[in-house]
This record gives structure tokens, sequence and C-alpha cells, in this order.
């Protein structure tokens, strides 16, 4: 069976004003579908980098990334964009909700261009709320939530077309530690689902719910480790 | 949720700059309603002066010209009319069909008679219509003309050595210089200015008349249609239009809209500027937003709609607004450019905000495509 993520001697660097820094050197891994892999490694490793590769937001100048089946390379502008839109859900550390929209309208923000009456939107994001436990919060700003709430939302923006990776840079780095436990119990309820997850981290708490170990130094895999699988998925979230 | 509400949402979370945006095209579109509509009821303010100022029509008899010559001798040519005008005819000119148009009928007798011993030109010409028929004369010593006086041209005056207040004969009559018109430059300045009857009758020619000058109002009307009229009321004459006079007013009609749409032109295009300016600025702000929704799937053309749809919508709010401030403001200032009867005019208006929203939206392009071409890793290097 064909992994879910593939990637193949990919390597990324920048160019300015005659110089050259190397992100990533000629990284190679699979993931298969299911995994929850945590990526690691100091700052300037690759490992956001290496992110935005596999959201299909980057194109590397060298190697071959296949997410799903689709070779990202060969993908249009537009191709990447149904891409991104069908297959790959992001959640960033600073949440990024759009300030002057509801809960709720940011949930069906990903859903905007499409031609779905408003009210199968509304319901598609009112559940999705419910299931990462805003009932009742749909209209509330993001300056009327707090941060775990925010990022909830932000999860729940990035489930909205269900898909099938699920990738997170530092999803917890801006929350305490009880609700960064509670963010990761949604990832958990996700990954129990049979997704694939991917989170970047430094957090070393945060590997105790993965699967795999995938350590990044100086733009290569350092390490690459299955770990112990985590089996109990909270019952409730 | 979707393109147009998102595009709502964002106006209304920055207001101020939504204000901003639609100011440009609100004074642009303003003004440019505003000028238009004076500018368009100028027009027929500025035609219907124009129009009393003197004739724009003459009617004189059809003639023809024969040329005289033997072999290749000329002996030059005379001309012979083939009827003859009255006072009568008065009548039948101000019977056609645009007679409501038609604001003086002046009859005009030319004739050579004698003036105290010198052969001059006299011209008769109702003794009331001299103010109305020649606005331009400066009579010097008289306040105007009555029957059994004359004005006498400034040259005639000369040459008779007379002035105000002397007398003039005329046969065995005796007429009272009422006074000496300023030199014209024309030949009236060697004439003498009678009332028509006493020309008539100096010339042996009641109920005479050489031309009439006609002074239609052509405001809404072509000045063809009146001479045409006129023509099938009396066939035996030569109905003409001046043409200098009828192209120099349409000229200084022209000059008036001609002012009006460049400087509409001018407040739109910085109006324009504007909008593009703002806009340029915005899509520079949000860059971490454009990246959020590229990063959600958003595809370029769904960026592009969503920045259309914001300038959009100011548009079309600041043009309507515009349009009808500019409405309001043509109405009320109206008495101060000299329109006596302020109307409503609708077509610069619906004009004007056709133009305003798609300056508007021509103006958001080159911004919306910019942010469409934002590369999904400049936008997310933000975030």
């Amino acid at each position: 069976m064909e992994p879910i993520i593939h990637l193949k001697d990919v390597s990324m660097a920048y160019g300015c004003n005659g110089t050259r820094a190397t992100a990533l050197a000629g990284i190679s891994f699979d993931i298969e579908q299911g995994e929850y892999v945590v990526i690691t490694g100091e700052s300037g490793a690759g490992k956001s980098t290496l992110l935005t590769i596999l959201g299909g937001l980057q194109v590397p100048t060298e190697g071959a990334v296949r997410i799903g089946g689709a070779d990202l390379s060969a993908l249009p502008a537009d191709g990447l964009a149904d891409f991104r839109r069908g297959t790959i859900g992001f959640v960033f550390q600073a949440y990024h909700l759009l300030p002057y929209l509801t809960a709720r309208e940011n949930v069906m923000v990903p859903m905007s261009p499409e031609r779905v009456s408003p009210r199968e939107k509304e319901e598609r994001a009112n559940d999705l709320l419910a299931s990462v436990g805003l009932a009742g919060k749909e209209d509330r700003l993001p300056s009327q939530l707090s941060g775990g709430e925010s990022q909830r939302v932000a999860i729940a923006r990035a489930l909205v077309h269900d898909p099938s990776v699920l990738l997170a840079d530092e999803p917890t780095g801006n929350l305490d530690s009880a609700t960064g436990e509670q963010i990761l119990d949604l990832f958990s309820e996700w990954h129990g689902r049979g997704k694939t997850v991917l989170m970047v981290t430094h957090n070393k708490a945060n590997l105790s719910r993965a699967t795999r170990s995938i350590r990044l130094r100086d733009g290569q895999v350092e390490e690459d480790r299955l770990l112990p699988s985590f089996s109990a998925v909270p019952a409730a979230v | 949720m979707n393109i147009r509400k998102l595009a709502w949402k964002n106006l209304l979370r920055r207001k101020s700059r939504a204000v901003f945006t639609g100011l440009g095209i609100f004074l642009g579109i303003a003004t440019f309603v505003a000028i238009s509509s004076i500018t368009s009821q100028m027009e027929g303010a500025v035609q219907d002066q124009l129009d009393r100022f003197g004739a724009n029509i003459v009617v004189s008899p059809r003639a023809e010209q024969f040329s005289l010559g033997f072999g290749n001798i000329a002996l030059g040519g005379t001309e012979v009319a083939h009827s003859r005008l009255t006072m009568a005819d008065r009548e039948r000119i101000a019977s056609i069909h645009h007679k409501d148009r038609i604001r003086s009928i002046v009859p005009f007798l030319i004739t050579a008679a004698d003036a105290s011993g010198k052969n001059l030109v006299w011209m008769g010409l109702p003794a009331a219509d001299v103010a109305g028929a020649r606005p331009w004369w400066k009579i010097q010593g008289g306040a105007g003309l009555k029957p059994g006086e004359v004005l006498l041209g400034a040259e005639a005056a000369a040459l008779l050595d007379r002035g105000a207040g002397g007398t003039v004969t005329a046969g065995k009559r005796l007429f009272r210089v009422a006074g000496v018109l300023q030199p014209t430059g024309e030949k009236e300045d060697g004439m003498v200015i009678a009332d028509i009857a006493d020309v008539q009758a100096l010339a042996k020619k009641p109920g005479g008349v050489t031309y009439f000058e006609v002074a239609a109002l052509c405001k809404d009307c072509p000045v063809e249609e009146i001479v045409a009229q006129i023509g099938q009321a009396l066939p035996g004459a030569r109905v003409s239009a001046i043409r200098q006079v009828v192209e120099s007013r349409k000229a200084a009609v022209d000059h008036l809209r001609r002012l009006g749409f460049g400087v509409s032109a001018i407040v739109l295009l910085i109006g324009g500027l504007m909008v593009l300016v703002t806009v340029m600025g915005g899509v520079q702000e949000r860059t971490r937003e454009i990246g959020v929704l590229r990063a959600v799937g958003f595809r370029k053309r769904s960026i592009f709609s969503l920045l259309f749809w914001e300038t959009g919508w100011v548009s079309l709010l600041s043009s309507l607004l515009g349009a009808g401030t500019g409405v309001a403001v043509a109405y009320l200032a109206s008495p101060v450019f000299g329109i006596e009867h302020p109307s409503i005019v609708f077509s610069p208006a619906i004009f004007g905000a056709f133009a305003g929203l798609s300056l508007g939206l021509i103006g958001a392009i080159p911004p919306a495509r910019r942010a469409a071409a934002l590369s999904p890793t400049e936008a997310i290097r933000s975030l």
C-alpha cells in the first residue's frame, strides 16, 4: 500500500543577495496512513519549512513529494490550493483566526468559495465546534475566547473538509499545560479515527501521544524512531 | 459565509479604511454629477441668454443674380427679386409650428435717401425694437428712438455734422436727432436709423420690408427646423440661419461642456488613484490574512474575488452616495450659477453611479491581482 506521505531527497534552499541558506538537505521518509508523527528539532533545523512543503505551500528546490497519491511538484497553483483544501488541515501556533469573524464564521471560512447552501455550511461549522467542545460559543469573536478556545476553533477550521492529514505547528506553544493537554486530546481523537497527524513541536511532552518521532538537525533527519503506541484515546473530549 | 459576506465583514472591521477608500470615489462622483448637472442646466441657460442677444435667422426676398456680358467683356450684374416682403409677412412668420420658440421678428427697410442734402442710406426698423434688435448699440446723448426721430451712425453724424438734439431734413420732413451711435465698425456707422414707418414714407414704400431678422430660441430645437418652417410659410422668401451666430453660440456651449467634463475627469482620476493606493496598501497590511486563506485552500481566483468584492461594496455605496449628493448640491447651487429654474437632472447621476462603480473596480484590479499572485510562501512567512 502506498504511504500517505512520501518524501524523496527533498531539499530546500533560500537565496538572497547572492547568499544561499539551506533549510532542508535531502530529506527522505515515508509516513503511513494513520500515523501520529511528531517532528522535533532545534530552531532553524527546518521543521517549519518541512511543514509548509508537506502542506503544499512551498515547492522544494529539489526532490519529490507525494501526498495522498498527488505529486505536489507537478500541481499548478490552483491544484495545490485544491489539494490543501481537500487533503490538508493546518493548525498554527498563533491560531490565526480572522478577528472580525465569529467562531462559527471562522470555521466556515474554508468553505467560503464553495457553492454550498449557507445553512449547510452553518450546520457543518456548528457540528465541528460542538465536537471540539465549543457548543454555545459559536457567535463569539476570537477576542472573546481564551487561547485554548481559539485553538479549538482553529482545529475545527482545519477539520472542516475532513482532511486526511492534519499538520500542526506548535499547536500548544501558546497554551498552558492543562489547556495544551486538552488540545492534544483533540489531536488524539482525530488520530483515533485513522487520520494522519504531523505535529512540529519543541515540547517533549507531546511525544507521549505520538506513534513516531522524527528529529531534524541542520535540515537533515537526525533520528526517526517509532514510539510506544498510544492507544488510550479519551472517550470524551 | 461566502466571499461576498467575507468581504463585507472585512469592510465593517476596517471602517476608517473603507471610508477613506470610498471618499475618493464619493468626492469624484459627487463633483462629476454636480458639475454635469449644473453644466447641463447652464447650457440651456447660456443658450437662452445667447439667443436673446440678437437674431439668428434672416428672411429676405428670393432673388436671382444675372450676369451681364458680351463675349469676354463683363458688364457687371444685377439682382432681380422674385417677390417683395411686406409687414404682413411678419404675421405669417409668427404663425409657424415652432412659434413659441420665436422671441422676436424685426422688419428692416433699407433705402437710400436724402439727409440734409447728403445722399445716405436709411435703415428703418420699429422704434420700439431698437434695443432688442441691436442690444450692443451704445447711443450717445439719447435714451432711445421714437417716430419722427433718427439715430445717426458715427460716420453719418460726422458727415452731417450733427449731434444729439440736432435736426436732419429729408424731403419736406424734419427729424430730430435722438442720439449718435458709438462706432460699431459695421455699415450702420454710415447710416441714418429711423422708425420703419418713417423710412417707408420716405421711400414711398408703404408696408415695404427689405428683410426680417428673426431671433429664435434654439435650446431644444435645431435652428434648421425653424428655418424650414418659415420657408414653408413664405414660399417666395429666402430664409437662412446666420451660421456664424449659430456656430459661435454652439461653440460657447461646447466650451462650457468641455470644461465640465475636463474638471470631472480630473476629479474622477484622482478618485481612482485613491482607490488604487488605498487597496494596494490594504494588501500589504493583509499579507498574513491572505496567507491564512491560502493555507485553508483559497484559490488565487478566490483571493482576487475577495478583494474585488470589498472594493465593489465600497464603490457601490460611495458611488450611490456621491451621485445623490451631487444631485442635491447641483440643485441647491443652481441659483449661484444663474439657473433661474433649477431641475433635477438624473442622467449624470445614473452615469456617475455606474462610472464610480466601474472606476472603483478598475482601480481594484491591480491590487487584487497582486494579492492573488502573492505566493503562499511569502504570505505564510508572516504567520
